[in-house]
């Protein structure tokens, strides 16, 4: 009975008009953001083998992620080249973090596509899910066989969840193949799992949109109202809050300008430089140069991690955000990676002013080694993921108290 | 002849709704198989709200109904086995054809492995248009979407069939039709249900009559008592009288 009913859904979604509109409309999004996003990731590769240091050059650069084509998140950011001059002072790190998370929602990536128009399409599916069958008097004609309303809901639910995972999938698929015969591309095997993850997170995703959607609908009594509750939710759920975490976090979090750092450095530098005239151990000044800049880096960045952490924690209210800090973390495009990224840089400076400035030693090369996916669930991904499938679990619940006392009259 | 036990019985059956309305009140009422009963009633009298309670769409206020002697706000799943609904009016799944609605229909109520001629079967019993067999819903008439709703309620071949008002808006050839295809039931030990508003039909084909007014059974009387009185006029009678008082 169960698989009659999601039968029944998925045929009726096949032969159903809005069913092929929608699917197409999502293909060509995919296709199309798959398209811009891998020429924008070749133009970035190119301009990596361009800028790529030679061996005797201190610079501190890592080639785009292959994974930003579907997760763009920070990559920008990660792979703009960090020079290392001989004081060690000229980090660029965290410079331009300050719109860390206002430029992190916007590259016309697949997870953009999936954050806002599968959402919408999810709830589109299961917006009117018990209130056409109540309005068509198919609800009471099925509720007069000796099936329990909690099948009916599993069973409307499954069906149109596969409705949408299949298709999305095959068609993502499609996009996938077709990317990769570009043999300028290269994904491991690690970057394929990974993809798979993000894959299946999304999947998760679009559950908790359908199951939002059929609460909607076992909410209200009229398809008609139910479809402007559902925008304003989802206006609200995927745009507002979101970025209102950050918002109500630069409140509360103190954290000095870009332009009142570079003049704090500034002030530093000519300190020093100005005694270095009259000293005769050079490299001490520059020791200090070196540490009184770190402790203001160190100082900003522990500002500034405080800032993210806590609008990432506001964020969290919607499970968009989860979603979002989720697959850019596991793509290697997230905040949590760029931090190790910034940090791996520091340490890469500090080797340096040991190494070459002290010690006279060769410069050595800049190394990154991506957070395995085991750390990256430990340190969030986890959480992030657990809490979209707690509100998958959530709204199913919700519509099956609220189903089980529907007026189905 | 000892008399049956009624599949369909309503014992001291009330039901107010939130907003303080009785519905019914403290109806009693049995259907045997074989039997057609026919519940006339004024538009608000209750009759809905009864097959309703059948069916368990909505909890008593007091009292019990029975399907098979399976109390239904108890177990409704088990009771609901042996119930057919034909509702008044149903739109059914527009995109799915007749055949596939019936399908659809047949296996919630437990009929697995019935083929493509088992449906065109029902469908032709109930002189459905050979050629709607495989045609979508959407474009149906009434009275082609009510046939269809009574061949979902034959195939499912349940011991008990409610129909609230099913003739309601036919034209009269379909709707003598339909009580032909209810007489066919009956004959084969269905007990049988219906609301309806049609008094001269109800005479033709009910075993039994009952005018609810107000939620209240206030007058029931059998086929053959009926030779004997008139309907309409009992019926009239019985509206004009006047409000009960509670
Ligand atoms: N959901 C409801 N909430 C409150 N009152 C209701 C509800 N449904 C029906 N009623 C009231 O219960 C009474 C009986 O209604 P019911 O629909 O059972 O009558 P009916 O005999 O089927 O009428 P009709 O011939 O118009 O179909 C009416 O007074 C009606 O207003
Ligand atoms: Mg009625």
């Amino acid at each position: 009975m169960f698989w009659s009913i999601a039968r029944k859904e998925i045929v009726s979604n096949l032969l159903s008009y809005k069913f092929f509109v929608v699917i197409l409309l999502t293909a060509v999004l995919i296709f199309t953001s798959f398209f811009i996003m891998h020429r924008d990731y070749k133009q970035r590769l190119s301009d990596y083998h361009l800028i790529k240091p030679k061996p005797d050059e201190p610079i501190a650069v890592i080639p785009p992620n292959p994974l930003s084509i579907f997760v763009k998140g920070l990559d920008d950011a990660m792979t703009r080249s960090f020079e290392i001059s001989v004081i060690g002072v000229d980090v660029r790190a965290g410079q331009e973090s300050g719109n860390i998370i206002f430029s992190f929602f916007s590259a016309p990536d697949f997870i953009y596509i999936v954050r806002v128009v599968l959402s919408l399409v999810a709830l589109l599916f299961g917006f009117d899910q018990v209130s056409r069958e109540k309005e068509k008097g198919t609800l009471k004609l099925m509720l007069a066989n000796p099936l329990s309303r909690a099948k009916v809901l599993s069973g409307k639910w499954m069906g149109n969840f596969l409705s949408l995972a299949i298709p999305f999938l095959l068609v993502t698929l499609l996009g996938f193949v077709l990317l990769i015969f570009d043999p300028d591309i290269y994904f491991s095997s690690g970057d394929l799992f990974r993809l798979a993850v993000i894959l299946f997170i999304s999947l998760i995703y679009i559950a908790l949109f359908l199951s939002l959607g059929i609460l909607i609908s076992t909410l209200t009594k009229k398809a008609a109202a139910s479809i402007v509750i559902l925008l304003f939710i989802w206006a609200i759920v995927v745009f507002v809050i979101p970025n209102l975490g950050t918002l109500l976090a630069r409140q509360i979090v103190d954290i000095p300008s870009v332009r009142a750092l570079s003049e704090k450095r500034e002030q530093i530098w000519t300190r020093e430089v100005l005694l270095i005239y009259e000293d005769k151990d050079r490299i001490a000044h520059f020791q200090t140069i070196h540490d009184d800049m770190d402790k203001l880096e160190e100082d900003y960045r522990n500002k500034f991690s405080r800032l993210i952490k806590l609008s990432k924690n506001i964020n969290r209210i919607s499970p968009v955000a989860s979603f979002i800090y989720a697959v850019t973390e596991i793509a290697g495009t997230g905040i949590g990676e760029e931090d190790c990224l910034k940090r791996d840089i520091i340490r890469y400076k500090n080797n340096i002013f040991q190494d070459v400035v002290i010690n006279k030693k060769e410069y050595p090369a800049f190394n990154y080694r991506y957070r395995s996916l085991s750390q990256i669930f430990v340190q969030g991904a986890l959480f992030d993921s657990a809490w979209l499938i707690f509100f998958v679990i959530l709204f199913f619940a919700l519509s099956y108290f609220a189903f089980v006392r529907y007026d189905v009259r | 002849m000892a008399k049956q036990e009624p599949i369909l019985k309503a014992e001291d059956l009330s039901k107010r709704y939130e907003d303080g309305v009785l519905a019914v009140d403290h109806l009693n009422l049995d259907v045997h198989p074989g039997e057609v009963y026919c519940l006339l009633g004024a538009n608000g009298a209750g009759k809905t709200t009864t097959v309703n309670l059948f069916l368990n769409f909505i909890p008593p206020t007091t009292g019990t109904c029975f399907i098979k002697e399976i109390d239904v706000t108890k177990d409704p799943l088990e009771a609901k086995k042996y119930v057919s609904f034909v509702s008044e009016n149903v739109m059914l799944y527009g995109n799915f054809t007749a055949r596939q609605n019936l399908d659809f229909f047949a296996k919630l109520g437990g009929k697995l492995e019935l083929s493509k001629e088992d449906y065109h079967q029902v469908m032709r019993r109930v002189s459905l248009q050979e050629r709607a067999f495989e045609q979508r819903v959407k474009n149906f008439s009434k009275g082609m979407r009510q046939k269809l709703g009574i061949s979902i309620a034959i195939i499912k071949d349940a011991p008990a069939i409610l129909l609230d008002e099913p003739t309601a808006g036919l034209d009269p050839k379909a709707a003598a039709e339909f009580l032909e295809i209810l007489n066919e039931l009956k004959d084969e030990g269905k007990a049988i249900l219906m609301s309806t508003h049609d008094i001269f039909r109800a005479k033709e084909i009910a075993d039994r009559v009952g005018i609810m007014k107000e939620g209240r059974l206030v007058m029931e009387r059998t086929r053959e008592e009926l030779q004997y009185e008139d309907l309409v006029k009992i019926y009239i009678d019985y509206m004009r009288a006047e409000p009960l008082t509670v």
